[in-house]
């Protein structure tokens, strides 16, 4: 038995086991116990994703009882990387969930569900085949709705999300499953090996199915809808896992179609997921941007960011086509460290939400504030993950864009001269679109963690906020440790990760100095360290003299006569989130179509007084009123119409099969 | 002797299972419909024991009683099982009057000896001429299931139809292990008791066991 198989199969064990336990255990023990047992299944599925990334091989067949081909699990250098993200995010989880949970998000149900997400994601990877792929797809989407769903009785909302998650996530698996079966039906076989489409028609086919499968798994405009509703809405230890790992494995989908099955596309493949991926990353942010719930904030980041991965998957697979392998592979590179550190970063930031909920019961940012004194550890924790997200040096975030841009500017010329007119006009539009994210990007998260840990508390809940317990506050560290770790050392970690995809890896990304990385293909070359270090030297005769300065005048304490207004500041005299955003509102208004509402309440002698205004700004989502609404009213009217053929009457329905009957019996004997 | 009087055997408790059939689509009583069945499991197991007899298999005249005991006695009990006063009193009040009802019976006869005989060709043996009365019964059972309002009144719509099919299996292949056929009796057995607490219970609750009326599911 190889450690791979071994692996495999302990994760399946304790999946039961924990499955067992969570209907077995007693209410005041199942927390700890369940969450211990989801723990060691993330363990299991870090150390083997690490060992297959590694180049470990082996694996785990499963006979089945039903005619077909056994379910093979076999993850490969790829598979494995992804595994190890999933289960990384899932240790954060697991470790917070322990003491996070209450009430129904520690019902039995969804204490079962825990480690069938778990365990679906992990296995997701590690499918060879398409049908233990889809098999482990639909444990891990059973999983998560469960999940969301643990709510529902005491919330609308909750049900709603899980509706729309549902129908989102069925849509999905009906075009992975149509994609997979046009493979099929051309290459003869379910297994990935041999799932490769030669004819470009139904290649063609394939590859718009499975991108609209995967995409809709990876959040990715315009099948991101549900991302909103549900994110928000779940429990934040599972949006922390949706965000940070589930949408990864949609990210997987997506590499494995274009680096695996069908590996050598047209030029219009790499330019459709490009543009895909752009409009993701510019609508993500942009809404992220404007929006004062956190969740939704980050929920829409999360679009933004796989908006990018995808971009640079799209740039890889048309740089490819152009034999400029280098930089495709460094482009390839990018995505896949975009999608580590994301995983690191946004599940760090959902966790930490979950502790601003835990303490406050409040997630909408208007009424926060003042946190960082009050949850230091989660103010710190927060604060890295937002570096990380707003792609600020020595966070991890920073390194994958960086690598990112390079590999856009310097992909469009091969040794000088310009490898395409496709590519030369794509790059260059891609970088915009880049830096326009990054400067929104950074916008959102100083928007996020100065209203909400910063200034002065805005209501009563925030005043009173707590520090969270200690084993939530591990795992944030734990979270924020990784996005710096991965931000300081980038050289290694991008090396392995190059491994995975790239044939020739050294010639795409090497490690160099004390944890730098370097680009030869393009010439680039980054290393944190020294930035660091020269940073310090900068910055420490400043603070010396600013110390020093601070000695010689000790402050002292004017208390002003008259303070300008400055003395009596209250907290509603400070910016809030929706003040802080109005301006994108205002630029932006063509694309995020705001609704508003303004109220103004006259004194009752004059109606030249204004006793109070009420201004009210809604933004919604563009494509869910745009083009989902008129479809689902759409079917609602036809269904309203269908309605007659089913109405409930078991007699129609025994007649309808009756007739049913006769016409195949007059039939045959015709 | 028994053979000469074998095919007139065969049809005359085919005939009976058809005309069992047939009437009680016409009969709107309860109480008669009830009967009726009985009258119906008797003439099956007559018939299972006239094909028992003719080939030589004891195994078929042991099927035949426990048909007679399940599908005889048994059902029929079940069903009656109520005061016969207030049992009386029940009076189906069909979605389609005798007449239209009777006419097509009569349409689904002619159909199913049409199918069997296009389909599977009659044969020569007295069995084969029989077997379209199964597929008639089958027919006629699922028209008492769509035209009865009553739960009690489809549960016999259903039995007919299983009697239906039965007949079909002894016509034509002679039967079947006997080990399966306890199976089969049991299942309907045991169909039978929870349609039955089931109407039960729909009455206590509603007053009424009429099935139209119950469109709308709830949590």
């Amino acid at each position: 038995m190889t450690g791979i198989e071994a692996g495999l199969l302990l994760q399946l064990g304790l999946g039961a086991l924990a499955v067992v336990t969570a209907l077995t255990a007693a209410p005041s023990l199942r927390s700890r116990a369940v969450g211990i047992l989801c723990t060691l299944i993330a363990v299991t599925g870090f150390l083997t994703g690490l060992g297959a990334m590694l180049g470990a091989t082996g694996g785990l067949r499963i006979s089945m009882a039903l005619p077909m081909d056994p379910l093979v699990l076999a993850p490969d250098r790829l598979g494995g990387l992804f595994m190890l993200i999933v289960s990384g995010v899932g240790i954060l989880v697991s470790l917070y969930s322990m003491s996070s949970t209450r009430g129904p998000d520690a019902s039995r149900t969804a204490w079962v569900a825990m480690p069938m997400f778990l365990v679906g994601m992990q296995l997701v990877p590690a499918a060879t085949d398409s049908v233990s792929f889809l098999l482990a797809w639909e444990v891990m989407t059973l999983g998560s709705t469960m999940l969301l769903l643990a709510d529902h009785a005491s919330r609308a909302t909750v049900a709603s999300a899980g509706i729309w998650y549902s129908a989102m996530s069925q849509l999905s698996f009906f075009f992975i499953l149509a994609g997979f079966a046009v493979l099929a039906a051309a290459s003869g076989g379910t297994s990935f090996s041999n799932l490769q489409a030669i004819e470009p028609g139904p290649a063609n086919v394939a590859f718009v199915l499975l991108l609209l499968g995967f995409g809709g798994k990876a959040e990715l405009v315009p099948l991101h809808v549900w991302v909103p509703r549900v994110l928000p809405e779940a429990p934040s230890h599972v949006s922390a896992a949706m965000s940070g790992a589930m949408v990864k494995i949609g990210v997987y989908g997506g590499l494995l179609v274009c680096v695996r099955l069908l590996p050598d596309g047209p030029a219009w493949w790499g330019i459709a997921i490009m543009g895909v991926g752009g409009a993701s990353a510019l609508y993500g942010i942009l809404q992220a941007s404007v929006s004062s719930d956190l969740k939704v904030l980050l929920a829409y980041s999360t679009t933004e960011n796989m908006g990018l991965v995808f971009l640079g998957l799209g740039a890889s697979m048309l740089l490819r086509g152009y034999d400029a392998q280098a930089a495709a592979d460094a482009a390839l590179v990018a995505a896949l460290l975009l999608a580590v550190s994301h995983a690191a970063f946004k599940s760090t930031l959902f966790l930490g939400a979950g502790a601003i909920i835990h303490a406050t019961g409040e997630r909408n940012l208007d009424r926060l504030g003042g946190l960082g004194a009050r949850m230091p550890v989660t103010a710190a924790a927060f604060g890295i993950a937002s570096l990380g997200a707003a792609a600020i040096p020595i966070t991890s975030g920073f390194v994958a864009e960086w690598m990112l841009l390079q590999s856009l500017i310097h992909g469009g010329r091969l040794d000088g001269a310009v490898v395409s007119v496709a590519a030369s006009v794509a790059m260059p539009l891609a970088v915009a679109v880049v830096a326009l994210t990054a400067g929104l990007a950074l916008l959102t998260f100083v928007k996020a963690y100065g209203i909400a840990f910063l200034a002065r508390p805005r209501s009563i809940e925030a005043a009173d906020a707590r520090e969270v317990p200690p084993l939530m506050q591990l795992s944030l560290a734990l979270g924020a440790l990784f996005v710096l770790a991965l931000g300081l050392l980038p050289g290694p970690i991008a090396a392995l990760v190059a491994h995975t995809v790239s044939s020739n890896p050294g010639a795409a990304v090497q490690s160099v100095g004390l944890g730098g990385v370097s680009l030869p293909g393009i010439g680039a070359v980054l290393d944190p360290i020294m930035l660091v270090v020269l940073s310090a030297l900068v910055a420490i005769p400043v603070i010396v003299s600013i110390i020093v300065s601070a000695r010689r005048y000790p402050h002292r304490t004017v208390d002003l006569p008259w303070g300008g207004g400055g003395s009596r500041a209250r907290p509603r005299m400070q910016y809030t989130a929706t003040s802080y955003a109005e301006p994108l509102v205002r630029v932006f208004d063509d694309v995020l179509k705001p609704s508003r509402d303004v109220q103004v309440t006259h004194v009752a002698e004059s109606r030249y007084l204004v006793e109070r205004v009420r201004v009210e700004q809604r933004v919604s989502d563009v494509f869910e009123t745009r083009l989902y609404r008129p479809v689902l009213n759409l079917v609602q009217r036809y269904g309203i119409v269908v309605r007659h053929v089913a109405n409930g009457s078991i007699h129609r329905y025994l007649s309808y099969s009756f007739v049913a009957l006769l016409i195949v019996l007059i039939v045959v004997s015709l | 002797m028994f053979e000469n009087i074998y095919p007139q055997l065969i049809g005359l408790c085919a005939g009976a299972l058809l005309l069992t059939s047939a009437l009680m689509v016409w009969r709107h009583s309860l109480l008669a419909s009830i009967r009726l069945l009985a009258l119906q499991g008797i003439a099956l197991a007559a018939l299972v024991a006239v094909i028992g007899i003719a080939e030589g298999e004891s195994e078929l005249v042991i099927v035949s009683l426990l048909i007679l005991s399940v599908k005889g006695i048994g059902l029929p009990w079940v069903l009656a099982h109520q005061s016969k006063a207030s049992i009386k009193q029940i009076q189906e009040s069909p979605r389609l009057n005798p007449t239209a009802a009777l006419l097509t019976v009569t349409v689904l006869t002619i159909l199913s000896y049409i199918v069997v005989s296009r389909v599977f060709g009659l044969g020569d043996s007295s069995t084969g001429h029989a077997a379209p009365i199964g597929l008639a019964m089958v027919l006629i059972g699922f028209l008492l299931l769509i035209s009865r309002r009553r739960a009690r009144s489809q549960l016999i719509g259903f039995l007919v139809l299983d009697n239906g099919i039965a007949t079909i299996t002894f016509l034509t292949s002679g039967g079947v292990p006997i080990l399966l056929e306890f199976a089969f009796s049991l299942d309907v057995l045991l169909v039978v008791l929870i349609l039955h607490v089931f109407a039960g219970r729909m009455r206590t609750k509603f007053g009424g066991t009429a099935v139209d009326q119950l469109r709308e599911l709830h949590d």
